[in-house]
């Protein structure tokens, strides 16, 4: 009967939401505050780029996740790694239509794979902006982007669209399958 | 609940009681006790406000509708030359005032309302503004962009259109218009008129930016400002900056505003010392507060207090 009741507290205890800690990055202009303010359920009209970082806690599929949204621009990136420690789980953005940065951005995502900060780190790359007429597949970017070479860690990608909230809540279903895997 | 609105039911009742004794007692109605016995300005203008958002008269209610409807289609600017005398000689009529206190009571009524009406206007017109997209085949916003950079960087010429030479002056890429995007042209007009109206000193502010350590990103911080002007003039905080400013305020009066808001921060940043430009956040939420504590202040009036090189007649305004 203890046993059962302390069982049952040890349960309770665990159940509450699992804190994640979330980092969220891309370059400049790919819609990183946009979809944190979207799991946010904030309002979307008005963002700014960002200057440093905003950080949210959001509730989301059971989960409170803490959202590091780093600023993209090439001024900043020197400081992404100071946000690497204790990283749950690594999103990745991506602006789908801007088809002259794939390099750039790939190179980014490259370098966020080698360091051993982030080893191991799940990735969910957000293949953005599918509302514009000139987005690319998400097949296409997983491709441009040698998704398919990474062996050390889950990936997965998912085509969304920030500004009108598509695509966000697939990508945050397999956050939480791939939290529990671990 | 039932507290707040027991509460609401006895304020009400008394604010009737009370006006209706000083009624008797002084021969005034509110808004003359307010129009005299306050000075030019903020309080006077904010009591007007109250005063007539409070009013249960169905003519003051019809009045105030129409000139809502005018400034949020914004034609209330233009039309001031008649709408201001029909609004004042409504609430005369409605308040019965005195045919011998006309002159004193109208212009110091008809100040009110054109302020009051056209900071209405000039928050419909910089939402509108804000929510124009930067369009790189527009030629008004092509012309704009260049400006900025030839009053910014008048020694260096720009190499291309499309350059890695935007982020010396602190936008994110090699184009600015995607920087834009929360702001659109609202974000553009304020940057150009901050450096072509205060040359010198949005030129200061861009060296204080290019600091190694404890510099910032001009434009983005700039977008930013913008931002922040917004929400102070949209949820009606800088009101007291604008009601205390002579002139009914206009489109111009917000990049003063905003040219203000910049020249501080600029100053804040330099003596906060951050140690990383990763600090803007917490710095920005502090300057704001700062602002806002400001703006609480009925006598709050923003002006930019230093010589400008660019214009001599900055301080005669």
């Amino acid at each position: 009967m203890l046993q059962g009741l302390l069982s049952m507290l040890k349960r309770l205890r665990s159940s509450p939401d699992k804190e994640l800690r979330i980092l969220l990055l891309g370059l400049d202009n790919a819609g990183k505050t946009t979809l944190m303010k979207k799991l946010a359920s904030e309002d979307v009209s008005h963002i700014t780029p960002t200057q440093g970082f905003n950080i949210k806690s959001v509730q989301a599929d059971g989960m409170k996740l803490n959202v590091w949204d780093i600023g993209g621009q090439r001024k900043i990136r020197p400081y992404w790694r100071n946000y690497f420690e204790f990283t749950d789980i690594l999103i990745y953005v991506v602006d789908s239509a801007d088809r002259k940065r794939v390099d750039e951005t790939g190179f980014e995502l490259n370098e966020l794979l080698n360091d051993d900060k982030l080893a191991g780190v799940p990735v969910l790359v957000y293949a953005n902006k599918q509302d514009l007429a000139l987005a690319a597949k998400a097949s296409e970017i997983a491709q441009e982007l040698n998704l398919h070479l990474i062996r050390d860690r889950p990936w997965q990608i998912q085509a969304c669209s920030g500004i009108r909230g598509e695509g966000i809540k697939e990508g945050l279903e397999w956050i939480s399958q791939n939290v529990k895997k671990k | 609940m039932w507290l707040y609105l027991i509460r609401n039911y006895i304020y009400w009742y008394l604010r009737k009681v009370i006006k209706w004794f000083l009624r008797q007692t002084t021969k005034l109605c509110e808004l003359q006790r307010i129009c005299y016995a306050q000075p030019v300005g903020a309080r006077r203008t904010l009591n007007v406000e109250r005063s007539l958002r409070d009013s249960n008269r169905p003519q003051i209610r019809g009045l105030l509708t129409v000139l809502d409807a005018r400034a949020s289609d914004r034609s209330f600017y233009l039309g001031r030359s008649i709408q201001i005398p029909n609004a004042v000689s409504t609430i005369t009529r409605v308040k019965r005032i005195d045919p011998c206190e006309y002159e004193r009571f109208n212009n110091a009524l008809g100040q009110c309302v054109n302020n009051i009406w056209s900071y209405m206007q000039l928050v419909e017109e910089i939402k509108t503004s804000a929510a124009i997209p930067y369009d790189c085949t527009n030629d008004v916003h092509e012309k704009s962009l260049l400006l900025l950079w030839d009053e910014l960087m008048p020694n260096d010429r720009l190499e291309n259109r499309v350059t890695k030479q935007w982020q010396d002056i602190g936008f994110q890429g090699d184009d600015p218009k995607t920087d834009f995007r929360g702001m659109g042209t609202l974000g553009l007009d304020n940057l150009v008129y901050f450096a072509s109206k205060y040359t010198h000193l949005a030129r200061c502010a861009l060296s204080h930016s290019m600091h190694p350590i404890h510099g910032y990103a001009f434009a983005i911080v700039g977008i930013n400002l913008t931002s922040m002007a917004l929400g102070l003039v949209v949820d009606g905080s800088a009101k007291t900056h604008f009601y205390n400013k002579r002139n009914a305020p206009e489109y111009e009066d917000f990049n003063e505003f905003y040219c203000y808001l910049f020249w501080k921060f600029d100053k804040f940043w330099l003596d906060a010392k951050p140690k990383d430009l990763m600090e803007f956040a917490i710095h920005r939420k502090q300057f704001e507060t700062i602002i806002r504590q400001e703006l609480e202040k009925s006598d709050t009036v923003f002006l930019i207090d230093v010589p400008n090189d660019n214009t001599t007649d900055v301080l005669n305004r």
